[in-house]
């Protein structure tokens, strides 16, 4: 059975960590694909969308949506993640006003990005059908579908909330 | 590579999560209310004489919010803003979520910023620690 462990050892998954407040340590973990860390890479360095939305830069938008997803800090459900389709082993999305990122629940409260993307792209290219696809084939291929994978759709069965 | 630290600055870090936190506690207050009075968006914007889709749009982060459309908002809610500015703490400790999250109770705290229900104006909502250093503490409204 593949854990977690072996999946950043095979460079599958790495980390991601943000700065916390010296009060808060990370209740929740986050991982990403190498393609999701390269575009978060691109996002660091200031990339911007056509129309930006949102009040605060894309960049700072992420790093607020990791920190509160890895302080422990509830999300809201539907304005901040969500269930792509209501399925077993469901892609979830988490959400920005100016960014959508797509992935899976490895565990409970245990979160892998695999694509991350400007919110207008993704709306006006309806890439949420060709994400979902992706990163079922994914799983499949890394043999985590049954193993590392939360099967529930509900948001308590994703975060403790 | 095992680990990548997103770093985006101190300055853009602050900023960022200043506006994150407002929003999100707009959020949870109205999801709160939702759920205990049954406060539909709907109720707010004729409340406030403005569309539904602008509150959604300030909500989701679509839509600047400006401090009078923020006190708008909890004034609809019939909630109070409190605004405090502190000095920053430095020690360790518990998350500040798990510290001061009341949910069950009418009021949700979170960090500096704080709705209370207009009828429990009175209930403390920031748990202190019993070895916490005092601050000094500016407070508005």
């Amino acid at each position: 059975m593949t854990t977690i462990e072996e999946l950043v050892e095979m460079h599958a998954i790495s980390r991601i960590e943000v700065e916390m407040h010296p009060r808060d340590q990370a209740l929740r973990l986050l991982y990403g694909t190498p393609g999701f860390i390269a575009w978060l890479g691109e996002l660091a360095s200031g990339s911007q969308p056509q129309r930006r939305l949102g009040e605060a830069t894309p960049a700072e938008q992420v790093d607020d949506l990791f920190n509160t997803f890895l302080s422990g800090m509830p999300l809201v459900y539907m304005k901040q993640f969500r269930s792509i389709r209501a399925e077993k082993n469901a892609v979830w999305e988490l959400k920005t006003p100016d960014i959508r990122i797509f992935g899976w629940f490895l565990k409970r409260d245990c979160f892998v990005a695999v694509f991350g993307n400007w919110t207008d792209v993704v709306k006006d290219h309806d890439l949420y059908r060709g994400y979902r696809i992706a990163i079922r084939r994914l799983r499949r291929e890394l043999g985590v579908d049954e193993t590392l994978c939360v099967q529930g759709v509900t948001p308590g069965d994703v975060l403790s909330l | 590579m095992t680990s990548f630290h997103f770093d985006i600055g101190s300055r853009a870090r602050h900023a960022g999560r200043f506006i994150g936190r407002v929003r999100g506690e707009l959020l949870r207050a109205l999801a709160e209310k939702k759920a205990k009075d049954a406060l539909p968006q709907q109720a707010l914007a004729e409340k406030l004489g403005i569309e539904r889709s602008l509150i959604n749009r300030q909500l989701s982060g679509e839509e600047n919010l400006s401090l009078r459309s923020l006190a708008d908002l909890a004034w609809a809610m019939d909630m109070e803003i409190s605004f405090e500015l502190k000095q920053p703490t430095s020690s360790a400790g518990q998350n500040q979520s798990i510290l001061t999250q009341t949910l069950a109770t009418s009021t949700v705290s979170y960090g500096q910023i704080k709705y209370i229900n207009g009828t429990a104006k009175r209930v403390s909502v920031l748990p202190v620690p019993a070895n916490s250093e005092p601050t000094q503490a500016k407070k508005i409204a």
